[in-house]
């Protein structure tokens, strides 16, 4: 069912072309645009066959978007409130509204803007870093629609031997009926640097409630990151599109020696999620920490696929994905480790654990291992379905706090590992408010099995 | 690890051997409509039989060959005889059976088996069967035991209603070429509350150069009668493609009782692609004991559906993977039914570049609910030139579904070799005796004969790898 080619009436050569030109692009960039075009027209939709039966487009409208042109020059910037930040930049629908460098940041040579922003005399050291497609998954048909098509590329270039202490704040707001963004952004961390990003995914400003009739939109993204030897990353963030959008992300990281990468990632929001995460550990050493959480409700779908590579020797992957779902929601949640015959003293662990709360909801984990190393120090995996234990539900009325709550406080303690790794207490906080409010009205109000558990 | 692995002869040849027989009747290499119709007709089959196979035959031509496992492109079907006759007639008395048949069993050891405690033997020797012996007191219970083509004549209705009914010909590409060209295997009828007191046990073995062998198995077990039923294999080494491609249909009627276990051990130019699958009706219990050692390459998930409340499954799949070969074995377990219950563990050992894959589905469906599942997979790599996969799927569609998984790969442990080695053994037997002991799980369920012979099938098997 997935083995047959995107179908995206956007996505045309003509179009390509256009967005390059328009972009002022040199030649190569170009050719890396129609290289991917090429790829997605010969790319199954899904090209791991393990994992064909498990993609589920039916509720996508891809017909309905009809993606931003480049925008033009960013908006004028007004002096924005950094609220503990290093840095901030703001996506607002099809371009950047707001770029502010904190004095720390800027003090320390952080530097954050489009690809076109790169110095003329440096556009080699763009070309270094994403030349060849190297940035992302060669076999995914949607990294290459983001290599294709995308209208804003972003780089935050963390310099070798710097080390912020404040976070990087992404921020993307998009909502409007029938319009989509595709942007890809690329992470630099040079040997030693240390940072934390935090990307913050909302609905649109205007607040009007969605109408399941109107026109889908869009968010089609990429976190290509390159950490260098020694380098540190941690990435937080909260997705919360609204109930129209559909959001498609491609995270890819590779690491070198020593290099560490934690990701905290949590998906309430949008119609429909898929996100993909490619972890190439190839610096001897080098970790990746995974927390993973998506909570749905209504139809939401989360398709959640992470893939880890270990390359190098010694090195370390912890992988947690952990599903809520609530009504006719739905997740599949894959994960693939392989550890390359390179690959000894390795120690790896996925976890894949989901939560179903009502009878319609549907679950599928696949937690797949191919291994060619047996030297290692742990590769293993593990995986759980079930619903909120009562034996944790009548220990909490024991103490006198009542079913419903009882409940909800066990859900919210099963997604806690992502929100205690939120960087700044305001986003942790707005985290725990979303993760709260998407815990069902009606529930608060007994039913007819709390009346008789009273 | 390598330095004296020479040192250890690979005895495997010593149980390849092959007979040369005359054939009765042999049907044209490759497959045809004609060779369906060939089959059939050489058979005497009443005709709703023929139109199932022609079903079935026009179903593999459209079915895609599957993608997610790879090497089943190298099976030239066209190079396969599908189908061979040895002698004309099903032999009831030991005595009867032709002297080069006999023979071959002979080296097998067949009779002082059945000599010890079999409860019946069919011996399947090629495509059909030409050995039978059922004791006379099962026979008094009214279990049968006897060749699917036999059972086909002589219980035309009991064979009709089950037939192809838990393994539809459209089920996959093998379960559809299996339907089109099937000859032998057995068919066994428990009636109800019949307890077969000893397991029924049928030795299957292919012979002949790119020989297909496309036996199909029929088990139907009534209301609260039990069976244990074993099929062990051996084959002879022939340096192209053998085919095996079987089908094993069950049919665990209310609060049955059925067992079905299974040593594979075809030599290592065989394609063994089975597909296993059991109904598991109300409070029945359904167990799958399947361990793989030969072939090139196994692709086969023995499954239960739990169709009736209260239904239970146990699958026990142990896998090891020498040189050449690739064991892609598993198990599915998918409840249909409230109150079902099902567990699977899973064993593999890869060696001498060997890939063990585990491959495993478990589902729950939309009204089974308070469902309790568990699949455990171990893997141990004895060399980096072996590879170890394990694919679970993992579909929950109701919300009380109680359901754990866990994998973990690794290699024999140094300190349990160091340790065995302060009591005196080699380093050799220490690894043997910790591989031994991982697929333990797995030996205890044999019985008695069958778990000496598995284990010193694993000796034999490690005392090539293992130095």
């Amino acid at each position: 069912m997935s083995v047959a080619p995107l179908k995206l009436p956007f996505l045309t050569e003509e179009q390509v072309r256009v967005t390059s030109q328009s972009l002022g692009e040199p030649a190569w960039l170009l050719d890396e645009r129609l290289d991917a075009l090429g790829r997605v027209g010969r790319l199954p939709a899904e090209s791991n066959q393990l994992f064909t039966p498990y993609l589920d487009l039916r509720q996508v409208r891809f017909a309905d978007v009809d993606p931003y042109a480049p925008a033009a020059r960013p908006r004028p910037q007004a002096a924005t409130d950094l609220e503990g930040a290093a840095a901030l930049l703001h996506v607002d629908e099809d371009g950047i509204v707001e770029r502010v460098l904190g004095p720390e940041a800027a003090a320390a040579g952080l530097k954050i803007g489009t690809f076109g922003d790169v110095p003329s005399d440096s556009r080699q050291l763009l070309r270094t870093w994403i030349g060849d497609g190297s940035t992302l998954p060669s076999d995914d048909a949607f990294a290459q629609v983001a290599r294709a098509a995308f209208t804003l590329g972003i780089v935050v270039h963390v310099p070798d031997g710097v080390r912020l202490e404040r976070p990087i704040v992404l921020r993307s707001t998009l909502g409007a009926a029938g319009r989509g963004l595709i942007v890809r952004t690329l992470i630099v961390l040079g040997e030693g640097a240390r940072a934390s990003i935090l990307e913050e995914q909302l609905p649109a400003a205007d607040g009007t409630p969605h109408d399941p009739q109107a026109a889908q939109s869009l968010w089609w993204g990429t976190s290509e990151v390159r950490l260098g030897d020694g380098a540190s990353l941690d990435v937080a963030s909260i997705q919360d599109f609204g109930a129209g959008t559909v959001a498609i992300v491609n995270r890819d990281a590779r690491l070198g020696r020593d290099a560490a990468l934690r990701w905290s990632l949590a998906s309430i929001g949008s119609l429909f999620h898929k996100s993909r995460i490619d972890n190439r550990l190839e610096g001897r050493g080098s970790s990746v920490h995974q927390v993973e959480i998506g909570f749905g409700s209504g139809a939401q779908i989360f398709d959640l696929t992470s893939y880890t590579r270990h390359i190098g020797e010694d090195t370390t992957g912890d992988l947690l994905s952990k599903g809520v779902f609530l009504d006719r929601s739905r997740g599949y949640i894959k994960g693939l480790i392989q550890i390359n015959q390179t690959a000894r003293g390795t120690d790896s662990f996925l976890g894949e654990f989901s939560m179903l709360l009502d009878r319609k909801a549907r679950s599928v984990t696949i937690p797949s291992l191919e291994i060619d190393q047996p030297d290692v120090r742990r590769a293993a995996h593990s995986s759980s379905a079930g619903p909120i234990d009562e034996s944790q539900v009548f220990y909490l009325m024991s103490r006198g706090i009542d079913r419903e709550t009882a409940r909800k406080q066990i859900v919210l303690g099963f997604l806690e590992p992502v929100v205690s790794r939120v960087p700044l207490a305001r986003a942790q906080e707005h985290l725990r408010e979303l993760l709260e409010q998407k815990w069902p009205a009606t529930a608060s109000a007994p039913t007819a099995e709390t009346q008789t558990a009273a | 690890m390598t330095s004296t692995r020479d040192a250890v002869r690979d005895r495997r040849d010593e149980f390849a051997f092959h007979d040369d027989l005359i054939y009765l009747h042999e049907v044209k290499r490759g497959l045809t409509r004609a060779t369906v119709e060939e089959i059939s007709a050489l058979k005497n089959e009443p005709d709703w039989m023929l139109q199932f196979r022609l079903r079935a035959y026009e179903h593999f031509l459209k079915r895609p060959m599957p993608l997610w496992t790879d090497g089943l492109d190298k099976i030239n079907f066209d190079k396969i005889v599908y189908y061979r006759k040895p002698s004309e007639r099903e032999e009831k008395s030991w005595e009867d059976v032709p002297e080069q048949i006999k023979d071959t069993f002979e080296r097998l050891g067949i009779p002082e088996a059945e000599r010890k405690f079999l409860a019946g033997v069919g011996a399947q020797y090629d495509s059909e069967v030409v050995y039978h012996s059922v004791k006379e007191e099962l026979t008094k219970l009214g279990v049968v035991f006897m060749g699917t083509d036999q059972a086909l004549i002589e219980f035309p209705d009991i064979f009709r209603k089950y037939f192809g009914t838990v393994v539809p010909p459209e089920d996959n590409k093998f379960s559809a070429l299996n339907s089109a060209v099937w000859s032998g295997g057995s068919f066994v009828y428990v009636p109800k509350g019949v307890e077969v007191p000893l397991p029924l046990q049928a030795y299957f073995r292919i012979n002949g150069e790119n020989t297909g062998q496309f036996e199909r198995t029929l088990i139907v077990v009534e209301d609260g009668a039990r069976v244990h039923y074993i099929e062990g294999c051996t084959a002879p080494i022939y340096a192209t493609e053998s085919l095996h491609v079987a089908v094993v249909e069950v049919v665990a009627l209310a609060r049955s009782k059925v067992r079905y276990t299974t040593i594979q051990n075809w030599s290592n130019d065989v394609y063994n692609l089975v597909t296993k699958r059991a109904h598991a009706y109300e409070d029945s219990t359904v167990e799958w004991i399947d361990a793989n050692t030969g072939s090139r390459k196994t692709v086969k998930y023995p499954s239960i559906y739990l169709r009736g409340r209260g239904a239970s499954a146990d699958i026990i799949s142990v896998a090891v993977a020498g040189k050449g070969q690739h064991q892609d074995t598993g198990a599915k377990a998918v409840h249909l039914a409230p109150d079902t219950k099902s567990r699977i563990v899973s064993k593999s050992v890869s060696k001498d570049g060997g890939r063990a894959t585990y491959r495993g589905h478990v589902k729950v469906a939309p009204g089974a609910t308070n469902v309790v599942a568990s699949v455990r997979c171990d893997a141990l790599m004895l060399d980096d030139e072996s590879r170890s996969d394990t694919y679970p799927y993992i579909d929950i569609q109701e919300d009380d579904t109680s359901l754990s998984h866990e994998a973990t790969v690794g290699k024999i442990s140094q300190d349990q070799v160091f340790y065995l080695m302060s009591r005196g053994l080699t380093e050799n037997e220490a690894q043997n005796l910790i591989v031994q002991g991982f697929l333990e799980v797995f030996t205890k369920e044999l019985p008695m004969e069958y778990a000496i012979e598995f284990n010193r099938l694993v000796k034999l098997e490690m005392e090539g790898a293992l130095g």
